[in-house]
C-alpha cells in the first residue's frame, strides 16, 4: 500500500439518516433495548425530552469513515477515543468527517494521527475525539 | 444500556451472578464474570444492515464491541436512562463471522459529580485462543434513580 494521506488531508466523508426505524434495528442488533433510544413515552419523560441514537451507533459511523479510509488495517489495529457531546436524534442526518494530524514514519509503517468529529445537520457536534492508525506501506 | 436476548447471539455468563450488581456494589479494580458469545452470521447480518455497512468475512470491530456492551447490563445495573459519555477503542484482531469471543470486563473508575454518576468499565474482549481482539474503556452517565 502507497501512503493512502498526508498531512492536513481531509478524510472520506460519510453521511447517513437517523431513523428511529434505524435505532429500533440497531438495538435488536445490538442487544441494547435501554428504553431512553425506544420507548417514546420514556424518552419524553427525561430531560432528553425525546428518544436519542445509541451512543455506540454514532461510534459505528465514525468507525466506518476510518474504516473506508484505511480498509482492514483499520479495523484489526485502530485505536478510537471518543467523547459524545450532545444527542443524536431520529430526523438528524450526521456527518461523520475526520482530518489527518500528523504523518510519521517508522521504517515502512506510517503512524496516522486523526482527529474526528460527527455533526448533525445544524452544524452541532454530535460526537468529537481522535484515531490512530499504522499502515505498512510500499516505498 | 438493557440488554435482552439478541437473534443469532448466543452468550453465558460464566459464574455470574442472577442480579446485576449496583452502582454502589461496585469498586474500582473489581473484575466481572466474563461473558462469552457467539457472532452468529444472523446476528452480524442484521448489525451490517442496522448500521448500513458493508458486508464482510470479518465481523465489523464495532458490532463486536456492541454485543459485548450490552452484555454489561447483564453484570451492571444500569438503570433506562443511562447514557455513553465516551468511548475509548483498541483493535488488536480481525474476529471471523461466526466465532465465539469472551469480554472480560473490569470496574476502571467511579465518579459522583452532584446528581450525577460516572462509571468506566474496561472491557477486554478476546477470541477462544485466548488472543485479544479489542480493548477499550467506557463511561457512562447513571441517572441518580431508576425513571
Amino acid at each position: 500500500m502507497s501512503v493512502p494521506f498526508r498531512e492536513g488531508d481531509a478524510l472520506p466523508q460519510l453521511e447517513r439518516q437517523v431513523t428511529q426505524d434505524r435505532i429500533r434495528r440497531y438495538a435488536e442488533a445490538s442487544g441494547d433495548f435501554n428504553p431512553i433510544h425506544i420507548d417514546e413515552e420514556f424518552a419524553a419523560s427525561t430531560p432528553l425530552g425525546g428518544t436519542i441514537a445509541h451512543g455506540m451507533l454514532v461510534l459505528a459511523y465514525m468507525s466506518e469513515m476510518m474504516s473506508s479510509a484505511f480498509g482492514m488495517v483499520w479495523d484489526r489495529g485502530g485505536h478510537m477515543n471518543v467523547r459524545f457531546k450532545s444527542p443524536a436524534r431520529p430526523g438528524d442526518t450526521l456527518t461523520v468527517s475526520g482530518e489527518v494530524e500528523s504523518v510519521r514514519d517508522e521504517n515502512g509503517i506510517v503512524s496516522f494521527a486523526c482527529s474526528l468529529s460527527c455533526r448533525n445537520q445544524d452544524g452541532a457536534v454530535v460526537a468529537t475525539g481522535d484515531a490512530r492508525v499504522r499502515v505498512p506501506v510500499s516505498k | 444500556m438493557t440488554s435482552r436476548h439478541v437473534k443469532g447471539v448466543r452468550s453465558s455468563s460464566a459464574g455470574a451472578a442472577n442480579v446485576p450488581a449496583s452502582y454502589e456494589e461496585l469498586t474500582p479494580g473489581q473484575e466481572l464474570a466474563p461473558v462469552e458469545y457467539t457472532l452468529d452470521p444472523e446476528a452480524v447480518a442484521s448489525y451490517v444492515e442496522a448500521v448500513g455497512a458493508a458486508e464482510c468475512r470479518y465481523v465489523p470491530p464495532l458490532a463486536v464491541a456492541a454485543r459485548a456492551i450490552a452484555s454489561l447490563a447483564d453484570l451492571v445495573e444500569l438503570p433506562p436512562g443511562t447514557i455513553h459519555a465516551s468511548q475509548e477503542f483498541d483493535f488488536s484482531g480481525l474476529v471471523p463471522v461466526g466465532a465465539q469471543v469472551t469480554c472480560n470486563a473490569k470496574v476502571h473508575k467511579k465518579l459522583s459529580r452532584g446528581s450525577m454518576r460516572l462509571l468506566t468499565l474496561e472491557l477486554r474482549i478476546s477470541d477462544r485462543a485466548g488472543q485479544l481482539v479489542q480493548r477499550g474503556l467506557s463511561t457512562v452517565v447513571i441517572p441518580e434513580s431508576p425513571q
